[in-house]
């Protein structure tokens, strides 16, 4: 009786209901989307959108305006802003290099936003996330993001996989890479917006990346390897709900970190699945 | 309009900057040089918890922040161990970026509930994250300044080393480099040089000082030495008008370095363009 | 027993004549006796030509000048030159992926392409078969899944280059000549009539590359015309025509009276090498291996 009361009783409440409801679009965004940001290694471009968004956020925090609006205002501005420093750094500075230029100063002017004014403007919430704070516009407005991105991923499939494989033969198969990457990366913005409500914009990066990462360990076959993450994002994400909850603990941070374990167990398995059969094994 | 800088906080924080500078110079040019921003700021948010872990059982922070920024960089920011083979390189960078922001994520996670829920020291959480360059103390001027000093002599001593490697990998280790020496003391060295920064800027803003000064001397200078200087005097002027403006304006000393130096960024690379 | 007047791999360039004007019975070693064969009675049908055709990138610079060729059904075409020199420039011409700056380009046959398995990624999270089916890309609307057919016809392209029993192996495990060939599949999955290979035999072992050659003329025996990039003179000499480009056309046309010394110095620029024959005929020429820059050739 009582293990059933200590897994039914965090979600009781309304705001835990609507938490795990978040946890689940996340888990179904970042597992299915974070198969191609980790195979494309992307995960360098994920941080990177996602700590430069960071000055919309505060913005839209000092302005009263939801929190979405001024986080796709955020990206849209840092996505400008990274592609402006790499293009101008070019032939002198290395690609990842200029990109920590711009994502630098516009996190630096969102921490400048946010620290200065004598009205505080909860910038832990907007760091580390609010999964408790889930508001039931907030729970719509994500389903509907997250509707669309698993609309694209699925349209899509057979183009992002054959970019991805191999770009000359997709030009010589009449997929244009460039516009794939561009599809990519537009998903990408959409799954931080979704996602930086609940894990705030220093941690999203784990639910789009630790999932994927894990699962490509496991699973030899992509679709299998989607599945996977998802679970394992879900699973994760609850886990978290649960150790905040009982150990009261920020609930973001709870998320990421066995997201992160997750991975960790995941290396584990492989290593010693691997030493068993004796073959050769993807140390990431 | 000089009134700040008669105030000792200011001026202590005056001299921190200028050692940083001096670090900014020797050490962020190799940074740029060897692509090394990613493993830098990983370096020092990975500080974070270590930081918070040590303010909290007591023991000097510097030391919690360099075991951890250094496990992070001799583990994960690692230099990939290049075969100049372009495939093989690819996937590498693949797993090893996914890594290195997986790290990140766990440091910055566990030092949040290390703050917030273990040690209950929320506070200090944003200075801890952003810098509080006019509240530092002896102790911290004094690691500047070793970082500094440290920074040079490798700088000197290494230099063609890591120049070497950065050019052509594959080539380094036949022409009986054995790279992995200097290599694992370059990112040792960035690691203790991101602890520097931590008091002055915060575990994440590291890269205001250590990589923008640099890239934006990089798109004038050509040559190392010079670069190195140009950096340092770059960082120097920035810090100094960072503080002053800090002041003036009430606002985080730290952000505000940030902030210039990335309009200093742009500014190089409009006036180049525009050339 | 007929007698195959082809003589195995390399003899040929001498029934290149009997080709232009209709084809004999014999078969090629190892053919299919269920593949389809194309009506044989009149001259040779024109798979694409190109009239002094330049090539250049949109940044400007001309790669590729002059070249004049054409490739009729059933022909295959040894692409010889130096990396830099035009080869994989003029394949991307040919799909379209490139317009001539100058010149005409008649493509009357649609083209398929195997590019260098370099460039294909080993760790990816597919099977042999995954790799196939992309090749149903192009004919299919893209909102689409790959349909019931579509499946059957990547099978049955498997099955071609003898790949049946690896359709579910993980692309990136098997073998430099099992790859190749799975390319391969991709591109005549495409059912095209003429097929463009970048240098296909590199890195394959000799069973590999016999069990290729013969594929190869296989395809050419159902009416297909074949593209090749080379390095391998000694390969381009046992084809039917060979094309030289180093910037521009060096030459064009039957192997043998066309690959004079005077055109290879000129094609790879002095990299020649004369070895002596081990069996003491005649010595023949090599070139010196190029060294892999492996820059990027395509913007963007």
């Amino acid at each position: 009786m009582s293990v059933l009361h200590t897994l039914t009783d965090p979600f009781s409440q309304t705001l835990m209901q609507r938490a795990l409801l978040e946890v689940l679009l996340l888990a179904a965004v970042g597992g299915t989307l974070g198969c191609w940001i980790v195979l494309g290694g992307l995960s360098y471009g994920a941080e990177s959108l996602a700590h430069g968004m960071f000055p919309g956020l505060v913005l839209a925090a000092l302005a009263g305006v939801p929190l979405l609006l001024g986080g796709a205002a955020g990206i849209l501005a840092a996505a400008l802003a990274v592609a402006l420093a790499a293009r101008v750094g070019q032939d002198r500075i290395a690609r990842d290099d200029a990109i920590a230029v711009a994502v630098t100063t516009l996190f630096g002017a969102g921490a400048l936003l946010a620290l200065s004014p004598d009205v505080p403007v909860g910038i832990q919430g907007l760091l580390f996330g609010d999964v408790l704070g889930t508001s039931r516009a907030d729970l719509l407005a994500g389903s509907a993001l997250v509707a669309l991105v698993l609309l694209a991923l699925l349209l899509g499939h057979q183009r992002l996989l054959a970019v991805g494989f191999d770009r000359d033969g997709a030009r010589a198969l009449g997929v244009a890479p460039v516009a794939v990457d561009a599809l990519l990366l537009t998903l990408l913005a959409l799954a931080v917006l979704v996602a930086v409500q609940g894990l705030g914009n220093l941690l999203v990066v784990a639910v789009l990346v630790a999932p994927a990462a894990a699962a490509r360990l496991l699973a030899r076959r992509l679709v299998p390897m989607m599945a996977l993450a998802v679970l394992l994002g879900a699973l994760a994400g609850v886990g978290g709900l649960y150790l905040s909850y009982y150990a009261r603990i920020a609930a973001g941070a709870s998320i990421a970190g066995l997201l992160v374990a997750t991975w960790l167990l995941a290396r584990l398995v492989a290593r010693a699945s691997s030493i068993r059969k004796g073959s050769a094994v993807r140390t990431s | 309009m000089l009134e700040p800088f008669q105030l000792p906080f200011v001026q202590r924080a005056l001299i921190e900057l200028l050692l940083l500078a001096v670090l900014a110079g020797t050490l962020g040019c190799w940074i740029v040089l060897r692509g090394l921003a990613f493993a830098t700021h990983g370096a020092a948010a990975a500080a974070f918890p270590g930081l918070v872990l040590a303010d909290g059982l007591g023991f000097a922070a510097a030391l919690g922040g360099f075991g951890a920024a250094l496990l992070f960089a001799l583990t994960v920011g690692g230099l990939s161990a290049a075969t100049g083979d372009p495939r093989a390189a690819a996937e590498q960078r693949e797993g090893h970026d996914a890594r290195t922001a997986l790290v990140l994520v766990a440091a910055l996670a566990i030092g949040v509930v290390l703050a917030s829920d273990v040690f209950h020291s929320a506070a200090s959480v944003e200075s801890l994250l952003f810098g509080s360059l006019l509240a530092i103390g002896p102790a911290d001027v004094r690691l500047a300044a070793a970082a500094a000093v440290v920074a040079a002599i490798a700088s000197a001593l290494l230099g063609t080393r890591w120049l070497a490697t950065g050019f052509d990998p594959a080539a380094a280790r036949t022409l009986g480099i054995r790279s992995h020496l200097p290599d694992a003391l370059l990112l040792t060295l960035v690691a203790f040089g991101a602890v520097a920064t931590l008091s002055a800027v915060g575990a994440l803003l590291a890269t205001a000082l250590l990589v923008v000064p640099a890239a934006t001397t990089r798109l004038l200078s050509n040559r190392i030495p010079r670069w190195q200087l140009a950096t340092t005097a770059l960082a120097a002027a920035e810090g100094t008008a960072g503080i002053w403006l800090a002041v003036q304006l009430n606002a985080p000393p730290g952000a505000t370095i940030a902030v210039i130096a990335g309009t200093a960024f742009a500014a190089t690379a409009l006036g180049k363009a525009a050339t | 027993m007929t007698a195959d007047p082809r003589g195995g791999v390399r003899g040929a360039a001498a029934d290149s004549a009997d080709r232009a004007g209709g084809r004999e019975d014999a078969r090629a070693p190892g053919e299919d006796p269920g593949c389809a064969r194309p009506e044989r009675t009149g001259p040779a049908r024109q798979l694409l030509r190109a009239q002094g055709i330049a090539v250049a990138y949109p940044s400007g610079q001309p790669v590729l000048q002059d070249v004049t060729f054409e490739l009729t059904a059933g022909e295959r075409i040894a692409v010889l030159g130096p990396n830099g020199g035009g080869k994989t420039t003029l394949f991307r011409a040919l799909l379209g992926e490139l317009r001539p700056a100058a010149g005409t380009l008649e493509l009357p046959a649609r083209c398929a392409s195997v590019p260098q398995t370099e460039r294909s990624r080993l760790d990816y999270p597919v099977s042999a078969l995954d790799v196939v089916l992309m090749g149903t890309l192009p004919n299919r609307a893209w909102w689409r899944r790959p349909s019931r057919a579509d499946r059957a016809a990547a099978q049955a392209a498997l099955a071609r280059v003898a790949l049946t029993e690896h359709a579910d192996d993980t692309y990136g495990e098997l073998s430099g000549g099992q790859r190749q060939r799975v390319l391969i599949a991709r591109a005549l999955v495409q059912n095209t009539q003429v097929l463009l290979l970048d240098e296909p035999f590199s890195g394959l072992d000799t069973a590999s590359a016999t069990r290729l050659e013969a594929l190869l003329q296989t395809l050419a025996g159902e009416g297909r015309g074949i593209l090749m990039a080379t390095h391998d003179l000694e390969q381009a000499r046992g084809w039917d025509r060979v094309l030289c480009l180093n910037g521009s056309q060096i030459a064009f046309g039957v192997p043998a009276p066309t690959l004079t010394h005077d055109v290879l110095a000129a094609t790879y620029g002095g990299a020649i090498v004369t070895l002596p024959d081990p069996d003491g005929t005649a010595p023949h020429q090599a070139i010196l291996p190029p060294h892999h820059h492996h820059h990027d050739h395509a913007p963007g």
